[in-house]
């Protein structure tokens, strides 16, 4: 690694969320050391970062992490919020969202779509941890099929957002977002890659990137808290794009990338105004 | 000053732009939808911003945004609209962004009839999200002039006390056609009343001090003044704690900054021939009450000794009006009920409290008369409203 991460923490990352607050042996510290260490790569500073959370296990454990400026939003909502700020905000300024698969996938998917298919200037990192694992562990919209959750005891049998061959991140890429890709937590260096490519999209970029839960999820699908056994159980349903096998849940890799093909919201929605300050129409 | 033959509409826009806002943001919705439409005509003139939003819900939240950035900002709609704002609302109160809402009325329950007035959200400019523990600052203009006050009033109340402030009008101030005066320049606006407060921003580190005091710079992202700001109890930096005690100095400062600065706003009220010990108070805001007002001087001119008591100020409710034991009357937009109940509240015990209902229309002067006459001679109110309760 490039950074040790004493050096990363002690840059971006406010000393009060140290430990993080996520349960033992949780996955969602590798997906926020990757996206910070992305930021790092990039040679970004905290000033130039406004950082956005959502509910549940991911948004809150990631709240107020950041040593610079950040919010939470109420559950799905982020992304109304964080287009408001994007239209005010300079935009050089990033804005990055760590969220939830709930809070994306399920009660914020119509505000995302928006956001996606007006290009808002955004990185949002979906951190999916197989469902509702804050409220004790329910299936959510990319829950693999057929896992045991607390909502699914007989297993989760619902048509869903990664059943079927469908993915979420067709819906994404159809709403207009310009960069699409998806990680497992345990991609390391492979996913910093993608999350600096995201970041610099100078548009709507979503990282969908699965990470383990041994405390709730694992322990229902599994009948396991042991982390080797879900970090594997992912690990085994997850391959890089080209390689699936029937196995497969998750293909990784960079998805879609029409980075800097759109016109990126704030941009044209100021210059347009302004054209229509200096003539009168668009 | 410039005069013009308007709607409210037309004057809530102007009254917002001279107020400092700069971003609309809305979801279509009749009787406020053309508020909506004169948000974007105007604003691109004035280096502002109209978007359109998905829905309410996330109308709402994009003016939070853009308030978080250190814009002035306002959202509009009619009830099933404002109760897609309850989850931006909530977060709005807890986060002590500044915002403004402006509610037209119209006829419910639900969608109910879309292009008529009503009050039916009284309450629930009260209550506009759950959990409790807040108060909210509500102001019920009945004019398309007074919407024009109101509005920026209601702007220089949320950035003193930085909150969300609501202004309550109905369908037929919005969509109604007045003469209105706009004023040029800022000797113009002080003449008329208007007041002004600039965007501020806070420096931290405490972003949510314990105190009930108001006049504390807003939090605003971007500044990297390291602000934190979200949906959970706060510690006074602002982060996330799940303590009693953090959520009591909260809670207490979103309640007492209010209460206790009641002074700002609580002369907006009007009342009519009230100075004489009236034997019959009637009580209304809104549209209603021009009716009101007409039907109190009338009355007065055949010798009934009421009087009119006009509310602009809706919440926190203005108890102080209501010292008097003296027989009143509430004159509401709605069939069940809503002002009557605080009007019973704020009265000395033993009051007698009437209750006079319309909706999708207003009451008539004669209709007003006859129940102050039946009411000063005891005499039952045999009509409209709760009185029929023997349904």
């Amino acid at each position: 690694m490039k950074y040790s991460s004493s050096e990363i923490a002690s840059t971006y990352l406010r000393p009060r969320k140290i430990p993080s607050t996520a349960c033992s042996g949780c996955g969602l510290g590798m997906n926020h050391k990757i996206v910070v260490q992305a930021i790092r790569e990039l040679g970004l500073e905290v000033a130039d970062i406004v950082w956005g959370t959502s509910i549940g296990c991911a948004g809150r454990q990631t709240f107020a992490t950041w040593k610079g400026d950040g919010f939470a939003g109420t559950h799905g909502r982020v992304y109304a919020i964080a287009r408001g700020l994007r239209i005010v905000l300079p935009p050089e300024k990033k804005i990055i969202l760590t969220v939830g698969d709930g809070d994306a996938f399920g009660i914020g998917l119509m505000h995302m779509i928006h956001a996606a298919r007006s290009n808002a200037d955004m990185t949002v990192i979906v951190n999916d941890n197989l469902g509702y694992q804050s409220t004790g562990g329910q299936y959510g919209w990319t829950t693999p099929q057929g896992s045991r959750t607390d909502s699914s005891p007989y297993g989760m049998f619902e048509h869903n957002l990664m059943s079927e061959g469908m993915d979420v991140l067709k819906i994404m890429k159809g709403a207009g977002a310009t960069f699409l890709a998806r990680h497992v937590a345990m991609d390391g260096t492979w996913a910093v890659d993608t999350v600096k490519k995201a970041i610099l999209n100078k548009g709507f970029s979503l990282v969908h990137m699965p990470y383990p839960c041994p405390t709730n999820f694992a322990s229902r699908e599994l009948g396991s808290r042991n982390q080797v056994n879900i970090y594997r159980w992912i690990k085994e349903r997850s391959a890089p794009i080209g390689q699936e096998t029937e196995n497969t849940v998750w293909a990784t890799g960079i998805w879609h990338d029409a980075s800097n093909s759109r016109p990126e919201f704030h941009e044209y929605v100021h210059e347009t105004l302004e054209k229509i300050r200096r003539t009168g129409t668009i | 000053m410039k005069r013009f033959l308007e709607t409210g509409n037309f004057a809530i826009t102007e009254g917002a732009i001279l107020a400092g806002c700069r971003f609309f943001s809305g979801y279509p919705i009749t009787p406020a939808t053309e508020l909506a439409e004169a948000m974007s005509h105007r604003l691109p003139q004035v280096g502002g911003v109209y978007l359109q939003a998905e829905d309410e819900c996330a109308a709402m939240h994009m003016c939070i945004g853009a308030s978080l950035g250190g814009m002035k900002a306002m959202t509009a709609t009619s009830g099933p609209g404002f109760i897609l704002y309850a989850d931006p609302y909530g977060w709005a109160i807890g986060c002590e962004t500044p915002l403004v809402v402006l509610n037209s009325g119209r006829v419910g329950p639900v969608s109910g009839i879309t292009g008529a007035p009503g009050q039916g959200e009284f309450y629930l400019t009260r209550y506009p999200t759950q959990g409790g523990n807040y108060e909210t600052i509500c102001l019920a203009p009945c004019s398309a002039q007074e919407c024009m006050a109101m509005t920026i009033e209601a702007f220089y109340l949320s950035e003193r006390f930085r909150m969300p402030v609501s202004v309550l009008a109905d369908q037929l101030i919005t969509d109604g056609f007045e003469d209105i005066s706009v004023p040029e320049n800022e000797a113009e606006m002080k003449e008329m009343g208007f007041r002004v407060w600039p965007r501020k921003v806070h420096p931290g580190p405490d972003f949510y001090p314990a105190t009930d005091a108001i006049d504390i710079p807003p939090v605003v992202m971007g500044h990297n003044t390291r602000a934190l700001c979200s949906d959970w109890t706060p510690t006074e930096e602002g982060y996330d704690i799940e303590e009693v005690e953090a959520h009591h100095k909260h809670a207490y400062r979103l309640i007492y900054k209010v209460r206790n600065h009641r002074d700002l706003f609580s002369h907006h009220y009007e009342k009519v021939h009230m100075g004489d010990d009236p034997d019959l108070i009637v009580v209304s805001y809104g549209t209603p009450s021009r009716v009101v007002n007409t039907a109190v001087k009338r009355a007065r001119a055949q010798g009934l000794k009421v009087g009119a008591l006009r509310l602009i100020n809706l919440w926190p409710f203005p108890d102080e009006h209501f010292s008097r034991k003296s027989k009143y009357l509430s004159v509401e937009l709605n069939w069940d009920g809503q002002l009557i109940r605080e009007v019973q509240r704020a009265a000395p015990k033993d009051s007698e409290v009437h209750f006079l209902g319309t909706c999708g229309d207003l009451p008539t002067v004669p209709d007003l008369i006859e129940t102050f006459e039946k009411i000063l001679k005891n005499e039952p109110l045999t009509r409209r409203g709760w009185e029929l309760e023997a349904w």
